[in-house]
């Protein structure tokens, strides 16, 4: 008979959990990928410390600040950009919760009081909440340097403000991960979450437009949010500064009255995910139908000028694209931004009064701006395949069809969406004079293909794998940002400095001859190139298998 | 003399210090329907993988069909079909656009990749689902739709890597009867898998892989003659098997040290 194993502490079961996220991530720095990737990452580190620390001094600042001066009131404006970043941010970074899937510790003999404590300790484990808590201790100092005495009720506020954040992101993060368990309704939220992004850019010229008329109606709103925890915890903090007990154990028990609720809430959560919870998302069987031979039929061949296997690749690119919500609706951002810009800064629009950046300007800015965007994912543009990607190792041709196949495709939507911004422009800016159209044109042509040699290196040297329409855990690889950054600020450079030598040589069509040079020993560097990263592919290939494979 | 469908010589691939594969020399005839056993990590994956061009040797040749693969990967890709480790399935598209895909890719034109879609579909009884994408098919379905892919183009040698797991019995058993008449029209298959029974029902010749060596390679009937020491015996090839991996003694679990567990 078996050994009945001893029960295990709840923090001894974060310190296995700790040390296994641990291994882990030492076991995975083995492969150079890896590393790289991590230096990538601490570059990412570097800059968001920065922004932790540097606001870090702000909310100490605004803390001091409005408690030496007596504005209590506004405290609850500190606690509001806390929590509003606490609770937005994780969606904003693609995931909720550390990527570590902590589900899949129901195997052990783990009890609900445990799993949920794990859960909830998992939601420190965030970078939103790393940063917000650091903030929190930050106002804490400011706060107790101003006004010492309140000390006990601000450590009291903020631990209760704390867990409330930590629970009511968790319970947000729970919620969606049930609701997009399913590939559908995950793509119609990112399809919703891009689209309400995009809008987030028209607030500001709405604002400029109608702000007047809309500011009593947000006015007539603020009120009702005194009712929600940030203004809670700003007001009890205001009220134990004036000595006023009874008004800090109102607020104070209404902030304790949410915790306790979005407790149960998350509990009730927890608990369906430990019974087992079925999030499953393959479909049931179905009875056999008829089919229909002619609903399968391709119609006529409208690629035949390509060889197969580049027409197979350029089809099945498009098929993926019109599947992808992400890819598909950012495809609507460039002629958006061009309407976005417009209406903030430039040309003749009605809210500018004709004071803006000159269409001669604002067209290679718009393209830069455009490529900068569109050009960003064939850095990675194997992250899709997932084990297809051994469907092109596996069939009798070269790699460089299989290059050829996705740059033909990518060059083919940007020619759209350069068109449609080039319409856009036109209408709401004008079009700028013919030698600086030329000169973007070519300029166009250079940073595209010159840009896709390097992003074709990028994706068979640092590749990561990506799915479709999934939040959580979706991360490009370190490198292939660096070298993305690196080679888009290079080629933005270039253009920009060659731009310019019009007006300082007083030769306004030399930039259009330099870049029709550059773009025409791009275009034959690029075919140059096809080769040589053809046999890097085969070199590769275990590398990208093994990476897409996962 | 019968003609080589697959012959390698002192293929090796080693991943650091570990030797996966370590000088293989295997000798596949034309037609026939080769089983590669072996325990968990013996390098079978590896030698599949290696033979299909999706992970290159550390050293040695592979000729398949008479074709050095080194210096003619494409004519050779061109000749054979797999199912690999994974599947390779591309996920996003519908099991009629992903057979077409391949179809093209392996150079077939539109009207007989469309055609032999459509059948190999309906052979697989993935037909009724014209607009589920394969990411939302069952592993069974989508290992059915792997092997569809990898004999639409008719492949002369056909690498199958675990083919049968997942399946259900009544797919496996049209699926068997399919591999055994492809071989009867001379395609060479090569398969591995766990399951003994099956390849015992199924190939006509075995090889066992062991620690990245070959140490067993011909016709069941030779491998139970070299076993028993006479020809015609019953011996199973679980019996084989076990008796060649476990000939140094130290591959069967001894229970008595799971005492505890007892």
């Amino acid at each position: 008979m078996a050994d009945v194993t001893r029960p295990v502490s709840i923090f001894e079961q974060i310190r296995l959990v700790a040390g296994l996220r641990w291994r882990i991530l030492r076991n995975s720095l083995r492969k150079k990928n890896n590393r790289l990737d991590l230096i990538g990452l601490i570059f990412a580190g570097v800059f968001s410390s920065v922004l932790i620390f540097g606001l870090c001094f702000a909310f100490y600042a605004g803390a001091y600040a409005f408690l030496s001066q007596g504005r209590l009131e506004w405290m609850a404006l500190l606690f509001w950009g806390i929590f509003l970043f606490w609770q937005i941010f994780p969606v904003f970074v693609a995931g909720f919760g550390a990527n570590f899937e902590f589900r899949t510790l129901l195997r052990f003999p783990l009890s609900l009081r445990a799993f949920y404590i794990i859960g909830l300790a998992y939601g420190f484990a965030d970078f939103s909440a790393l940063a917000s808590v650091c903030w929190l201790l930050a106002m804490t100092a400011g706060a107790t340097v101003a006004k010492p005495g309140v000390l006990p009720a601000m450590l009291l506020i903020v631990a209760v403000f704390m867990l409330l954040n930590v629970t009511l992101e968790r319970l947000i993060g729970s919620w969606l991960e049930r609701l997009l368990a399913r590939r559908r309704t995950r793509e119609l939220f990112l399809g919703l979450f891009v689209l309400s992004m995009i809008s987030l850019n028209f607030l500001s010229p709405l604002m400029q437009r109608y702000g007047s008329s809309a500011r009593p109606a947000f006015l007539r709103l603020l009120p009702y949010l005194a009712w929600f925890p940030p203004s809670l915890a700003g007001r009890a903090l205001a009220a134990i500064t004036r000595l006023q007990p009874a008004r800090f154990l109102l607020s104070s028990a209404v902030l304790l009255i949410y915790l306790f609720l979005f407790s149960a809430l998350l509990w009730r959560r927890f608990a369906a995910q430990y019974r087992g919870e079925e999030l499953s998302e393959t479909a049931a069987p179905a009875r056999a139908a008829a089919r229909s031979t002619a609903a399968t039929d391709d119609g006529s061949d409208r690629l035949s000028l390509l060889s197969p296997p580049v027409a197979a690749i350029v089809r099945k690119e498009f098929r993926y694209l019109t599947r992808n919500g992400f890819a598909y609706l950012s495809l609507l951002m460039p002629p958006l931004l061009i309407l976005v810009f417009s209406m903030n800064s430039a040309g003749w629009h009605l809210t500018a009064g004709g004071k803006g950046v000159s269409a001669e300007m604002f067209f290679p800015g718009m393209m830069a701006y455009l490529i900068l965007i569109l050009m960003a994912p064939a850095y990675n543009s194997f992250a899709y395949e997932g084990r297809g990607i051994q469907t092109y190792f596996a069939a009798p041709l070269l790699f460089r069809d299989v290059f050829l196949g996705k740059n033909l495709m990518l060059v083919s939507v940007l020619a759209v969406e350069i068109a449609l911004s080039l319409a856009m422009l036109a209408w709401r800016v004008g079009l700028p004079s013919a030698h600086m159209l030329v000169a973007t044109c070519a300029a166009i042509i250079f940073t595209i293909v010159g840009q896709l040699t390097i992003a074709n290196w990028s994706s068979i040297t640092f590749p990561r794998k990506m799915e479709f329409g999934q939040m959580r855990g979706q991360r490009q690889s370190g490198m292939a940002v660096l070298v993305a950054f690196g080679s888009q600020i290079l080629m933005g450079g270039i253009s920009a400095v060659i731009l310019f030598t019009g007006n300082w040589t007083g030769n306004l069509w030399l930039p259009a001859e330099a870049f029709i040079f550059l773009a025409a020993a791009a275009v034959g560097g690029y075919f140059a190139s096809l080769d040589a990263l053809t046999r890097l592919a085969e070199e590769k290939k275990e590398v990208l298998i093994e990476a897409l494979c996962r | 003399m019968p003609e080589m469908a697959i012959q390698t010589q002192k293929l090796t691939r080693k991943f650091g210090n570990l030797t996966a594969v370590d000088g293989v020399d295997l000798q596949v005839t034309a037609g026939q329907f080769f089983g590669f056993l072996g325990p968990n990590g013996a390098g079978k994956s590896t030698t599949i993988k290696i033979l299909t061009g999706l992970l290159a040797p550390t050293s040695g040749s592979i000729e398949l069909l008479g074709v050095d693969f080194d210096s003619n990967p494409v004519e050779v890709k061109r000749q054979i079909g797999v199912v690999p480790e994974g599947m390779g399935l591309f996920e996003r598209l519908t099991g009629s656009e992903y057979l077409k895909f391949v179809g093209r890719m392996y150079g077939l034109d539109r009207a007989t990749t469309q055609r032999r879609s459509e059948e190999l579909l309906d052979f697989m009884q993935l037909a009724d689902r014209p607009k589920t994408m394969i990411a939302d098919y069952s592993h069974g379905m989508q290992k059915k739709l792997a092997l569809a892919a990898a004999v639409i183009h008719g492949p002369r040698i056909l690498f199958l890597d675990e083919p049968f797991e997942g399946v259900d019995a009544l797919a496996a058993g049209a699926l068997k009867a399919l591999l055994a008449r492809m071989t009867e029209r001379g395609t060479t298959i090569f398969l591995t898998s766990h399951v003994l029974e099956i390849v015992e029902r199924l190939c006509s010749h075995v090889a066992i892989i062991h620690k990245g060596r070959l140490v067993a390679q011909g016709s069941l009937e030779e491998l139970r003659a070299g076993i028993s020491g006479e020809a015609g015996s019953k011996t199973t090839l679980e019996e084989i098997f076990l008796s060649i991996v476990g000939q140094d003694g130290t591959e069967r679990p001894q229970l008595e040290e799971l005492s505890w567990l007892m």
